[in-house]
C-alpha cells in the first residue's frame, strides 16, 4: 500500500522521516520502496494479510502512535442522523450486518476534483474518475472504508442486499459481463444486480459527470463472502481487497460523515438523507475480550516487560486493558479482526517493544537424546558418486504427457489437476525422463561426456486410489571415461563402467540380466540386487527412447530404490592369512550364452579347497579359432590357506577339479 | 689400511663420481665385488701367505671390502634418487584420470544447513510431497476461508490431495507421531503454482521446529542469529521484524543486509497455540518455535546466481562450477 508522508502527518506528529521508515518496518509494516518528492515522500508498505486495520493512512497512524507514544488526531466528519430505511428493500444479514446509504439530491458532479485529492490519489496509484468517486476513493485510503456510488436516476425501485439468483448477469465497471451464481452477494434493484457486493459496481447504474442525484453505499460485508466472490471472478479491487480482510464494522456511518465533511467545502449539500440498518451482533468479533496472566508475556518472550509498557502500548493501539493483580483483561477494538488470543496480544506488545531489542539467548540442550541412527543417510554415498565424476542434478518432478516410458506404470500416473503448463502435468513414475532430458540438453551443448545422478521421489497411484512416494537414486552416463589426457587412456563408456561405478560405491550389489522391460534395450538390461532382493535396474534405454530424444550417443542408465537399498553394512573382522597366495589363470572355451556370472557362481557355490577368490579377467571372441557360437573366458583364481604355505601340487589338483566340474556343467574346454 | 688399498679406494671414489647410471654402477660393483673382482682375487691371494700375515692382511682386506661396499651402497641410494631427477618432469601437464563431479548447489546449501542445525540437536526428517489439506493447511491454522491460502497457489492432484506448499506438513506429522521435546528439520521439495525468473513451480525449503518446556522468543533469536553467522561464516548485519504466518504467533521475518539492501531470508515465530492443540500438544506445558527458509534463494545469495531457472536446467557448465564442494 502506497501512502504519502504529508497525509500521515495530518494524523500523527512525525519529525524525522528516516526514523519513521525504520519504525514502520520494526512495527511489521515493512517499507518496500520509498520515493522522495519535492515536498512529500511516497512510502510503499508491504502489508501482511492480517493487518486489515492498517489499510488506511489513519490506521497506519494509529498503529504508529504506540511506538511514537503520541496521541493521534481524529479525522474531521459531519455527524449524520439516521432516517428511516425507506430506500432499502431488504438486507440479508448473512451478507451485511451494517448497511448505510446516503442519498444526495441536486448534486453537481461536474466539479473538478480538488488538487490535494487528485494529487494524493495519484501518489496512492488510484486512477481518477470523477468528483464523487475520487472523494470516495480518497476517504477509503484515508480511513479505510470502501464505498460505492450509484446514480439514483438509474436505479429502479428500492435496493436490496441479497444473494444473486442463478444465471443473473451483471455488466461490471471493468466492461466485463459476469454470470452470477447463488452464493454471490449482490446489491440489486428491480432490474437486477447493480453491484457484486463489496467487489465491483455495474455499468448500468454508475455515476458520471452528469449525475445529479446519487446514492453512496457504505457498509460492512462479510469477509468470507467477499473473498469467495473475488476469487470466483478473479476480481481484486481496492474494495474487495479491504472487505475480504475485514473493514471495521463500526466505521461505515463515520465514513459517510467524513465524505460529507469533504464535499461540503466544494458544494452546497442541502438535501441529503442518511439511511442505515444494522443487526446485532454487527460482527462476530466485536466485543471480544481476552483474559490473560501477566507473566505469560515474559514466559513466551523471554524478557521482562513492565506492566506500564504493556498497558500503554495496548491503549495506544486502541485496546482497553484492565490490570488486576497478575491478570489483565483486554477488550479488542472492532477493527482488529486478527486478535483473539493471548499470543496475539503478546505479539502486539513485542512489536512495539521492538523485536531487535530482545536479547539473544542460547538454546538449552535438548531434553531428548539425538537419534543418530537416522543421520546415517544416503548423502555419504552421493558424495562418493560425485567423487567418481558424477554431477548431481535436480529436475522437475512433473513431466510432460507420455514421458513415463515404462508401459507397466502408465495406469499409476498421478495427474496435476491444475498444471502450470502442459509440460509439467504428470507426476513422474520414473526418474528416466529428467535424466534423459538433461543428457540431451548437455550433449547438444557440446558436452557429450556426462555422468549425472539425481536423488528424488517417484509417485504412484494404486488401484485402491492410495498414493505412494518412493525415494530413488538414478543416474545416466554417456561419452568417454576421461577427457583427453596425455596417457591416451580414453575409451567410450559402456555397461561395465556403470557397473564398476555402482560396485565401487555399493560393494554388495549384484546384477542379473533380464529381458522383460520394454523401455530398456533388449540386449542390455539388468536387475540390480542386494542379496536376493531386487533394489533397482540398469542398462541401455530402448531404441525407441533413443529415437524420441534424438540421441545418437550411447547412453547408460541406472536406478536404485534407496528405500529398498540397505546402507548399513554389518562388518565383522575375519583373521587374515600370513601365508602366500597362489594365483592361477584358467582360460576356457564355452558357449556364447554362458555368462561370466554363471561360471563364477558355479565355482563359488561349489567351494573348492583353498580357493578364496575367482573373477573373470578376460573375454575373447574368435570365429576362426573356436567358431561364432563360442567364446574364450579367462578366470583368475586365487588360492590361500590359513595355516600353511600351499604346495603347487595341491593347487594343481584343485584346478583340475574345477576344470572337470566346469566341463560337466558348461561343456567348457580348456583353451590350448 | 694398505697403501694399495687406499689408492684403490681413491680410484673407486673417482669412478663413482663419474658414474651416472645404474648400469655403470653395476659394472663398477662387479669390478670390485664380483666373483672375479678385485676383492675376490685378493682373498684368493690370502691363501698363499703365512697364517700370521694372513691375519693382518685379512683384517685389512675386510676393512677394504667394507669400505667398498659402503661407497657403492651410498652411490646406489643416491643414484636411485637421481634417476627420477634425470628426466625433467613437466609438472605443468594435465593430471591423468581426473574424475570429480559435483553436488548440486541446492543440496550443498541443504547439507550445510543440516550440518549446522544438527549440532544444535535438530534431526532431519523426510516427509511426503503429496499431502492432504489437513496436514498442509488446516492443522497449520490455515482454514479454507483464510486469506493466507492465497499466498499459496496450490497444485492439486485430486479433490483432497495436493502437492505440499511448504514442508510444515512434515512438522505436523512429526508432532502427531512423537511426543515433545522435539527438535527437527525438514528439508525438501515444495510446490507453488508460480513461474518467472524469481519463482519456480517447484523449489526447496528447509524448516526447523523446536518444541520443549520454556522455549521463548529470545531462544529463537539466539539460535537463528548464531545460525546465520555460522551459515555465512561471518557476522552478518541482520534484523528481526514482525511478520505474519498463520502457524506462528508472534511471527517474525529475519532480514540480512546484502550490499546495503535488506533481503528477507527466513520466516519464523513461536508456534501458534492452535497448531499445538491440533497436534494434541498442551500449550500450557510446552512452547516452541519454528522457522523456514527457501533454499534456492539462499544458494543464489551465497554463490551469486542471478536466475533461478539455472538450478533446473542442469547445464554441465553450471554444475561443474560446484565441484569439490561438500
Amino acid at each position: 500500500m502506497k501512502i504519502s508522508l504529508n497525509w500521515l502527518k495530518e494524523y500523527l506528529d512525525i519529525k524525522d522521516a528516516n526514523q519513521l521508515l525504520s519504525r514502520l518496518t520494526s512495527m511489521g509494516l515493512e517499507v518496500d520502496t520509498v520515493t522522495k518528492l519535492k515536498r512529500d515522500m511516497v512510502i510503499d508498505i508491504d502489508m501482511t494479510p492480517n493487518r486489515a486495520d492498517c489499510l488506511s493512512v489513519f490506521g497506519i497512524a494509529r498503529d504508529l502512535s504506540a511506538v511514537y507514544k503520541k496521541k493521534i488526531k481524529q479525522p474531521k466528519r459531519v455527524k449524520l442522523s439516521k432516517k428511516d430505511k425507506s430506500f432499502i428493500k431488504s438486507v440479508n444479514k448473512k451478507i451485511s450486518t451494517s448497511y448505510g446509504l446516503l442519498l444526495i439530491e441536486n448534486f453537481d458532479n461536474t466539479i473538478k476534483t480538488p488538487k490535494f485529492i487528485s494529487d494524493r490519489l495519484d501518489l496512492a496509484g488510484i486512477s481518477r474518475i470523477n468528483f464523487i468517486v475520487d472523494v470516495l476513493n480518497y476517504v477509503m485510503i484515508d480511513i479505510g472504508q470502501p464505498m460505492h456510488v450509484f446514480d439514483k436516476d438509474k436505479i429502479k425501485g428500492k435496493l436490496s442486499v441479497r444473494f444473486a439468483k442463478k444465471g443473473e448477469k451483471i455488466k461490471a465497471l471493468d466492461d466485463n459481463e459476469y454470470i452470477l451464481s447463488s452464493e454471490v452477494p449482490v446489491i440489486a434493484d428491480d432490474n437486477g444486480p447493480q453491484a457484486i457486493a463489496g467487489v465491483i459496481g455495474s455499468n448500468n447504474s454508475s455515476v458520471n459527470n452528469k449525475s445529479t442525484s446519487i446514492i453512496i453505499e457504505s457498509a460492512f460485508f462479510d469477509p468470507n463472502l467477499i473473498r469467495k466472490s473475488s476469487k470466483k471472478y478473479r476480481l481484486q479491487t481496492e474494495s474487495s481487497y479491504r472487505f475480504e480482510r475485514g473493514v471495521d464494522p463500526l466505521l461505515n456511518d463515520f465514513a459517510l460523515g467524513r465524505v460529507v465533511s469533504i464535499i461540503k467545502d466544494y458544494l452546497k449539500v442541502d438535501k441529503y438523507e442518511y439511511i442505515h440498518t444494522n443487526s446485532k451482533p454487527i460482527a462476530r468479533h466485536i466485543g471480544k475480550t481476552v483474559n490473560m496472566d501477566l507473566n505469560i508475556f515474559e514466559k513466551l518472550l523471554g524478557e521482562k516487560i513492565s506492566q506500564t509498557f504493556v498497558k500503554n502500548t495496548l491503549s495506544y493501539l486502541g485496546f482497553k486493558p484492565i490490570i488486576r493483580k497478575n491478570k489483565i483483561k483486554i477488550s479488542v477494538p472492532s477493527y482488529r479482526f486478527d486478535i483473539s488470543i493471548a499470543e496475539d496480544l503478546i505479539e502486539e506488545v513485542a512489536r512495539v517493544y521492538g523485536y531487535d531489542n530482545f536479547t539473544e539467548m542460547p538454546l538449552p540442550l535438548s531434553q531428548r537424546p539425538l537419534n543418530l541412527k537416522s543421520k546415517k543417510s544416503i548423502n555419504y554415498f552421493l558424495d562418493l558418486l560425485s567423487s567418481r565424476g558424477y554431477n548431481e542434478i535436480i529436475t522437475y518432478t512433473f513431466l510432460p504427457k507420455d514421458s513415463q516410458y515404462n508401459s507397466n506404470v502408465k495406469t499409476s500416473v498421478i495427474n496435476v489437476l491444475n498444471p502450470i503448463s502442459e509440460d509439467k502435468s504428470e507426476m513422474r513414475t520414473t526418474m528416466m525422463h529428467g535424466l534423459l532430458k538433461t543428457a540431451k540438453y548437455n550433449i547438444s551443448r557440446q558436452n557429450p561426456n556426462i555422468k549425472f545422478f539425481e536423488l528424488g521421489k517417484i509417485y504412484k497411484k494404486h488401484k485402491d486410489n492410495t498414493i505412494s512416494e518412493e525415494s530413488v537414486l538414478a543416474g545416466i552416463l554417456s561419452g568417454v571415461n576421461y577427457e583427453t589426457n596425455i596417457k591416451q587412456l580414453q575409451k567410450p563408456l559402456d555397461f561395465y563402467d556403470l557397473k564398476g561405478d555402482l560396485l565401487s560405491i555399493f560393494p554388495n550389489l549384484s546384477f542379473k540380466g533380464i529381458k522383460n522391460l520394454d523401455h530398456m534395450s533388449s540386449s542390455c538390461q539388468s536387475h540390480i540386487l542386494q542379496g536376493q532382493k531386487i533394489v533397482g535396474l540398469c542398462g541401455e534405454p530402448s531404441l525407441e527412447i533413443y529415437k524420441q530424444f534424438n540421441i545418437k550417443n550411447k547412453i547408460l542408465y541406472f536406478e536404485l530404490s534407496t528405500e529398498l537399498l540397505n546402507l548399513e553394512y554389518n562388518i565383522k573382522y575375519k583373521p587374515i592369512s600370513v601365508f602366500p597366495k597362489i594365483q592361477r589363470d584358467l582360460t576356457l572355451v564355452v558357449d556364447e550364452n554362458v555368462s561370466g556370472d554363471d561360471i563364477i557362481d558355479a565355482v563359488e557355490r561349489k567351494s573348492f579347497n583353498y580357493m578364496i577368490n575367482s573373477k573373470i579377467s578376460d573375454i575373447f571372441y574368435s570365429k576362426k579359432e573356436f567358431g561364432a557360437d563360442k567364446k574364450s573366458m579367462t578366470i583368475g583364481l586365487i588360492f590361500q590357506d590359513n595355516k600353511r604355505t600351499l604346495l603347487d601340487t595341491e593347487v594343481s589338483e584343485e584346478i583340475s577339479k574345477i576344470i572337470s566340474y566346469l566341463q560337466d556343467k558348461f561343456n567348457a574346454v580348456v583353451r590350448k | 689400511m694398505l697403501k694399495e688399498y687406499s689408492s684403490l679406494i681413491s680410484e673407486l671414489r673417482e669412478k663413482l663420481v663419474n658414474c651416472s647410471t645404474p648400469h655403470d654402477l653395476a659394472n663398477i660393483k662387479s669390478y670390485y665385488l664380483g666373483k672375479n673382482g678385485i676383492i675376490s682375487n685378493e682373498f684368493l691371494k690370502l691363501k698363499t701367505v703365512s697364517s700370521e700375515e694372513r691375519k693382518i692382511l685379512g683384517s685389512n682386506l675386510n676393512n677394504f671390502k667394507q669400505e667398498v661396499q659402503n661407497l657403492i651402497t651410498r652411490k646406489n641410494t643416491k643414484l636411485s634418487e637421481t634417476i627420477k631427477e634425470t628426466k625433467q618432469v613437466d609438472i605443468s601437464l594435465p593430471g591423468s584420470n581426473i574424475s570429480i563431479g559435483s553436488r548440486h548447489p541446492v543440496t550443498l546449501t541443504i547439507n550445510k544447513i543440516i550440518d549446522i542445525l544438527g549440532r544444535y540437536g535438530f534431526d532431519t526428517i523426510d516427509g511426503h510431497e503429496i499431502e492432504d489439506e489437513f496436514h498442509n493447511f488446516d492443522a497449520l491454522n490455515i482454514p479454507n476461508s483464510h486469506p493466507a491460502r492465497d499466498m499459496h497457489d496450490t497444485f492439486y492432484v485430486s479433490d483432497t490431495k495436493l502437492l505440499r506448499t511448504h514442508t510444515s506438513s512434515v512438522q505436523i506429522r512429526s508432532m502427531l507421531s512423537s511426543k515433545p521435546p522435539l527438535r527437527i528439520m525438514t528439508p525438501g521439495k515444495v510446490y507453488r503454482s508460480d513461474s518467472d525468473p524469481t519463482h519456480s513451480p517447484m523449489f526447496h525449503q528447509i524448516e526447523g521446529l523446536c518444541i520443549d518446556r520454556d522455549i521463548n522468543f529470545c531462544h529463537l533469536k539466539g539460535l537463528l542469529t548464531r545460525f546465520i553467522t555460522e551459515l555465512f561464516g561471518r557476522d552478518m548485519e541482520i534484523r528481526f521484524r514482525p511478520s505474519y504466518f498463520p502457524f506462528t504467533e508472534p511471527s517474525a521475518e529475519l532480514d540480512i543486509k546484502f550490499n546495503g539492501k535488506w533481503l528477507e531470508v527466513l520466516g519464523c515465530g513461536m508456534v501458534h497455540p492452535n497448531v499445538l492443540s491440533n497436534v494434541n500438544i498442551s500449550s500450557k506445558k510446552y512452547s516452541g518455535f519454528a522457522f523456514g527458509l527457501g533454499i534456492e534463494r539462499l544458494a543464489m545469495l551465497q554463490y551469486g546466481i542471478k536466475d533461478l531457472r539455472m538450478f533446473y536446467e542442469n547445464d554441465l557448465s553450471f554444475l561443474s562450477q560446484f565441484k569439490g564442494l561438500k
